[in-house]
């Protein structure tokens, strides 16, 4: 099996409203997937990372635009001939047949030999822990045992490209966790190139090589899930991944790079990627862990609320108007609410986005 | 949702609906409108419109069906909501008799009820010649007909109503009752408002059955002419076949009002959501208060019905009914000295049919639900305007459309198939438009994107997931065309006649033994014949839905 690249160029998609406005899903993407890659598009409900999937695995023709796998031009081709396998989001297992049978069924539809393709399917259930199920039904199955069977079914057909419809949403959380380092451990043993849908942020940091942020249709941000949580392209994605406190700044001396920022009427060093003018006003990220709270020396704040979370204690802290998330993990003394407190702000964790 | 002109094995297929749909649903309908508009010099006109007003017997016609359809449907509505009521809600025993009652009207010739009328209340009826002793009773006429017909078509109300009554969360009523309600004043404020769409719903479904029903018009109308059967006397009786189209055309206006108002301002206004699943078991009603008065009503309708029909295996085994009562096979000698070729004619033309409509309808159920293409609404209506067509109409524009190039069918027994395939297709579709809904789109991409072909999606995943339907469509198909006689009775020929038809003559002539003896052989027929095909797919494990 050779893995391929995935290439998507000016890729749009509209759908007709009726008598009504157009809904643009897609408007304008352009992307690569490197061959082998397990890339994850994320997003909101209704950002259009679902369509941008199935127009990928051929179930929706774009609008405008072209689509590559392994450098052929597949824009016109059905998802029949095309060398991509999806797992669905409920599965899609044909109910009519058993593991053994669904497994086995694009294979026979590529009218491989009997001996063959029980050799496929048998190796197939055995990767994915379903050795001795054969002959059951999906409905014979959990919610996991299906999930697999899904797998299986799709990565028996050694294709260039798997996608994943979020696989996962059907599970239960402790499940899902489990069923992540199971999914990436099959993909990277078949060195498949993988594309994954999902709304959970969690899901998509723990498993990506790449996340590809999508908002409206159109692409925020493509990076490693560090690039995407420490430095935020944008005030969605900041918003979107993890928790963010969005603070207006003014940006004080500018230098190359870098500069002075005054921030909840105190100075911050920060460095940034844009240059920084004198006097201008920018959006800062701060994440909630980036803050400590303590009895004296900071930023006076009121404690307004305060969640004792288990492995950490969450607060709502009060700042001239403004209402900042603060979360301290491991944290040696509690504050309650209405406490006077004073912020830390640890300036190298600091992110400027423009607004 | 695919583009269709990536795929052209389903372009194909598209194509090919739309041509068989054009051909034999709106080209025979625009056959009747075009004769009907189009004088003999081949201008237009509305002559023969005006010539059919001007014959007050033609007014009196279409104010006798619209009178007729109207009063049919009030009591079949409200006779179909007692026994829907008496099944979902009451505790009573015999409830597997109204499945019977259901089935009966659809197995036998569709003026089976007539017969038996004529033969309990006629001019030597059983009950007003030999028990009570009137001697010139007229069964013939409107309370005849009306009677028959509200007795063969309230099991459609029956079936929509009790549908969507099972369907009621029982959590509403119980609220209802939780706020101190009484059991009258829930079924006023909660049961009977959830359910009026339900309600307009049969009263539509059985106005279109009563003006287009054409065999118990003819058997049992006397002087109480219809226009479904007025049609017919027109074109073949008097042979003014421009008079018949205008009728035609009169007739077709009232039934796709009726089925436009049906299915798309009725139709959307259900309250219930149809789930698929009923939430929780009622608790079913024990009061003896409500369920002796609805049970006996019920008990005495259904026994009532299931005496009609014995009586049509009961005449065609004595003498002379009415006169004579002793046993005698010699109706049935007469029927088989006059040869069994419109026997085996139906039922091989039935059985021919049957095939190609359940393989079409699932087609067609397929193409609705799962596709997206240029004339898709187009498809469905037509498709399902075929139900509600009345089939003198359709008969009338099969001869008008097939008598002379580009299709010539007349006489042959293709005309008369594709008149069973194209009026039965219907509810194969609804059928498996219905069990398609249930059934998750994704699992059909999967196997597409497995490599399947539309072909091979089709055949491997779609029709064993529907097969039930499937089945249900086939073996309800082959019953239809069995019992069909108002449009096939245009087609029918000296090479092909058909058991319907001739079960007509045969009472028409008075010899209501041999009709009641070929009624009998059909029904038989259509039992063993649909009996075989259950038993075989239970052997394959498919259960096949009751019609």
């Amino acid at each position: 099996m050779s893995s391929k690249n995935v290439l998507l160029k000016n890729v749009v998609k509209i759908y007709k409203g009726q008598g009504k406005k157009d809904v643009v899903a897609v408007n304008n993407v352009s992307l690569e997937i490197k061959a082998g890659e397990f890339v994850t598009l994320l997003g909101p409900s209704g950002c259009g990372k679902t369509t941008l999937l199935r127009i990928i695995a051929g179930f929706e023709t774009p609008t405008g635009g072209e689509v590559y796998i392994g450098g052929e031009n597949v824009t016109q081709i059905t998802p029949d001939r095309r060398d991509t396998a999806m797992v669905f989001q409920s599965y899609a297992l044909f109910p009519h047949l058993t593991v053994y049978e669904n497994v086995a069924y694009g294979l026979r539809v590529k009218k491989q030999s009997e001996s063959r393709i029980r050799q496929s399917v048998a190796e197939m259930l055995e990767l994915v822990g379903l050795t001795g199920m054969e002959s059951r039904y999906p409905n014979q199955l959990s919610g996991g045992q299906q999930q697999r069977v899904a797998l299986a079914r799709s990565i028996v057909m050694r294709p260039s490209v798997l996608l994943f419809d979020e696989p996962l949403s059907n599970l239960d959380a402790k499940l899902r966790v489990h069923m992540r380092g199971e999914i990436r451990r099959l993909q990277r043993q078949v060195g498949i190139t993988g594309i994954y849908v999902t709304h959970d942020q969690a899901e998509a940091m723990s498993m990506s090589d790449r996340i590809i942020v999508m908002n409206n249709g159109v692409v925020e941000q493509s990076g490693t899930p560090q690039e995407i949580y420490l430095t935020p392209a944008s005030e969605f994605v900041a918003d979107f991944i993890g928790m963010a406190n969005l603070v207006d700044a003014v940006v004080a001396e500018a230098g190359e790079g870098q500069g002075i920022i005054d921030l909840l009427g105190a100075k911050f060093r920060i460095s940034s990627r844009g240059d920084l003018r004198s006097g201008e006003k920018v959006r800062v990220v701060i994440r909630p862990e980036a803050v400590a709270l303590a009895g004296d020396g900071g930023i006076p704040a009121v404690v307004e609320t305060s969640v004792y979370m288990g492995s950490s204690q969450d607060y709502r802290v009060r700042i001239d108007g403004q209402t900042i998330s603060v979360v301290a993990y491991n944290p040696d003394e509690s504050f309650r609410e209405g406490d006077r407190v004073y912020l830390r702000i640890d300036e190298r964790k600091l992110h400027v986005v423009r607004k | 949702m695919q583009a269709v002109r990536r795929d052209p094995v389903l372009a194909g297929t598209i194509a090919i609906v739309i041509v068989s749909l054009l051909l034999f649903i709106v080209w025979p309908i625009y056959a009747v409108l075009k004769e009907s508009f189009i004088s003999q010099q081949g201008l237009f006109t509305l002559d023969y419109y005006r010539e059919a007003f001007r014959q007050s017997e033609n007014v009196r016609v279409l104010v006798n069906t619209l009178w007729i359809g109207l009063f049919v449907s009030l009591f079949s509505t409200a006779i179909g909501f007692l026994f829907a009521y008496a099944d979902a809600y009451l505790k009573i025993r015999f409830k597997s008799i109204f499945n019977i009652l259901a089935i009966l009207p659809i197995i036998s010739p569709p003026f089976a009820l007539s017969m038996s009328f004529i033969m309990l209340f006629g001019q030597r009826g059983f009950i007003t010649y030999h028990l009570l002793g009137i001697k010139d009773a007229n069964v013939y006429g409107f309370a005849g007909l009306a009677a028959v017909q509200i007795l063969t078509f309230f099991p459609i109300a029956y079936l929509v109503l009790a549908g969507l009554l099972r369907q009621i969360d029982p959590s509403y009523e119980e609220a209802a009752q939780n706020m101190g309600a009484s059991r009258w004043r829930i079924f006023r404020t909660v049961t009977l408002p959830l359910v009026v769409p339900g309600i307009a719903n049969s009263f539509l479904l059985v106005f279109i059955q009563t003006v287009a029903d054409f065999g118990n018009a003819m058997v049992i109308g006397g002087n109480y002419t219809t226009l479904a059967a007025k049609i017919y006397l027109q074109a073949m009786g008097n042979y003014d076949v421009k008079g018949g189209t205008a009728l035609a055309t009169i007739l077709l206006s009232i039934s796709v009002i009726m089925f436009v108002m049906q299915k798309y301002w009725v139709g959307e206004k259900s309250y219930v959501t149809v789930t698929g699943k009923p939430s929780r078991e009622r608790q079913l009603i024990s009061d003896g208060k409500v369920v002796w008065p609805v049970g006996l009503a019920c008990f005495f309708i259904s026994a009532f019905i299931l005496l009609l029909y014995i009586l049509i295996p009961y005449g065609s085994v004595v003498n002379l009914w009415g006169i004579d009562f002793t046993p005698t096979l010699k109706h049935y000698e007469y029927v088989f000295s006059l040869g069994l070729k419109p026997i085996i004619d139906t039922t091989y033309l039935s059985l021919l049919s049957m095939p190609i409509t359940g393989i079409l309808s699932m087609i067609i159920a397929f193409l609705i639900v799962r596709k997206k293409f240029f004339g898709r609404s187009m498809v469905e209506f037509t498709s399902m305007l075929s139900m509600a067509v009345p089939g003198t109409v359709i008969g009338m524009g099969y001869i008008l459309a097939y008598n002379g190039p580009p299709l010539v069918l007349t006489g042959t027994a293709t005309i008369i198939v594709f008149s069973f395939i194209f009026r039965n297709m219907p509810v194969g579709i609804r059928a498996g438009v219905a069990s398609l809904r249930q059934i998750d789109p994704a699992i059909e991409e999967a196997a597409q994107d497995l490599g399947a072909s539309s072909y091979k999606v089709f055949t491997s995943v779609t029709i064993p997931l529907i097969k039930s339907a499937f089945f249900s469509g086939l073996v309800y198909s082959f019953v239809r065309s069995m019992t069909a006689v108002s449009a096939v009775i245009f087609l029918v020929s000296a090479s092909y006649n058909l058991l319907t038809v001739a079960i007509m003559g045969q009472v028409d002539v008075g010899r209501i033994g041999v009709a009641a003896a070929y009624s009998t052989i059909l029904i038989i027929i259509v039992l063993a014949v649909t009996g075989a095909l259950k038993l075989i797919l239970g052997r394959m494990g498919i259960a096949v839905a009751d019609m």
